[in-house]
């Protein structure tokens, strides 16, 4: 993903977790302005880790971007909000199922 | 299993018209019907005059706040009797919701009681919509947009009454784009259309449709995906969207199957057993997903997609063959 990119997925997740802030392509990665807050992908010799979520003092590796944007959700104090689970049904499938045209 | 069909629709939409329309015909009446009736009396009961002896009424308050006691418990001890062969062996279930239901806390409870699963699978969400009055129905109630965002097929009732509804049907097309519309005049309609479409891809056209803080949104995949990738796409969404997601349905080709599409159907963050077909119903082998959800940024879902993906692909082995 590039800088460009992630800033447009992070921009898309404050808005769903109704934080207001302003993103810029900062040194690598990502900015949040006015958090103290910067995203930036790892190099692959840390691998697992692939993000890092930085702030004054402290450094979290995620790795992944759902990791990635668990640790902002946090940081940013948007907290579990409407978090769910994803759970598969128990139900199985109807009988009747018909394909169109068939 | 016995197949369960949801019907909703804002007070005055024609649930009952139609139910009684659909018993009518002699090859529904072997239906089960449950009737949720927000008051003391059971007045629908009485207008649907249902004529088999698995006719169940519940009317002990809005169906979705009450669900898991009165919905399951109802069904239960309808299939319990239906096995002891003190009701007729009825084909299926209908559930006609109170008007003011969020059919969202229903479906749940038909998706994930154990009891119900065992004996019973979900068939369809039909959702009816007064053609005089939808318009402003679907303004004022959030209610009423629910029923329509979580539809698979929306039924446009009392259309002989109306001079126009084009505006309804734009309206509703914007709330769901994935649900066919179909008007109805006093309940007259093709009951298998209502019913039994199971949950296949009606929603392969739709396309991205905004309105009033309601997305209807479409994501288009030339290349297969691989599952994990989906799976993780899925949790993800309903991990940040939570109950803003209402539905997401699709067709996907699956990187590890592309010739096999798979069905994908989730109500909010509940998802149904995945389904794979034996090949593509027509020559277009794209993945498409439509998602419909309120407050949704249109294009997170596709850049989610793809970061994910990115992020599989690469932690997969090279290929050493």
């Amino acid at each position: 993903m590039t800088p460009p990119e992630l800033r447009d997925l992070l921009a898309d997740a404050l808005a769903l977790w109704a934080v207001p802030g302003r993103l810029r392509i900062a040194e690598g990665g990502v900015a949040l302005e006015g958090m103290a807050l910067r995203v930036y992908a790892a190099d692959a010799a840390d691998r697992p880790v692939r993000w890092w979520l930085e702030r004054p003092g402290q450094r979290r590796p995620c790795t992944s971007v759902l990791g990635l944007l668990r640790a902002l959700r946090n940081a940013v104090g948007a907290g579990e909000g409407e978090a769910r689970r994803l759970r598969v049904a128990l139900a199985g499938a109807p009988d009747n199922i018909s394909l169109p045209g068939a | 299993m016995i197949p369960v069909s949801v019907i909703t629709g804002f007070l005055g939409a024609g649930k009952t018209t139609l139910l009684r329309q659909v018993l009518r015909d002699p090859r529904w009446a072997d239906s089960a019907v449950i009737v949720n009736e927000y008051g003391e009396v059971p007045l629908d009961h009485d207008l649907i005059a249902a004529s088999e002896d698995a006719f169940v009424s519940v009317s002990t308050g809005c169906l979705c706040c009450v669900v898991r006691s009165d919905l399951i418990e109802t069904l239960l001890d309808l299939a319990r009797r239906r096995a002891a062969g003190e009701v007729q062996p009825y084909a299926r279930v209908l559930i006609e919701t109170s008007g003011l239901a969020d059919p969202a806390p229903i479906l749940h409870a038909l998706m994930t009681d154990e009891r119900v699963a065992a004996t019973h699978s979900l068939a369809s969400v039909v959702t009816l919509a007064d053609a005089v009055h939808g318009t402003s129905t679907l303004a004022r109630h959030p209610e009423a947009q629910r029923q329509a965002m979580l539809a698979d097929r929306i039924l446009l009732t009392k259309s002989d009454l109306a001079t126009d509804t084009a505006a309804l049907q734009a309206a509703l097309q914007a709330l769901n784009p994935a649900a066919p519309q179909r008007a109805a005049t006093h309940g007259a309609v093709e009951p298998e259309w209502l019913f039994t479409q199971g949950r296949l891809p009606d929603f392969l056209e739709a396309s991205a449709r905004h309105s009033a803080g309601v997305a209807s949104i479409a994501i288009t995949r030339e290349a297969p995906i691989p599952a994990l990738a989906l799976t993780l796409w899925m949790q993800g969404l309903a991990e940040h969207a939570g109950a803003r997601l209402l539905r997401l349905k699709g067709l996907v080709a699956l990187a590890e199957a592309p010739e096999k599409p798979v069905v994908v159907h989730a109500i909010q963050h509940m998802v149904h057993p995945l389904e794979w077909l034996d090949g593509w119903p027509t020559a277009d082998h794209r993945s498409r997903l439509v998602l419909i959800g309120e407050g949704i940024p249109r294009h997170l879902p596709a850049r989610l997609l793809a970061a994910i993906e990115e992020e599989v692909l690469d932690s997969q082995p090279p290929d050493r063959g």
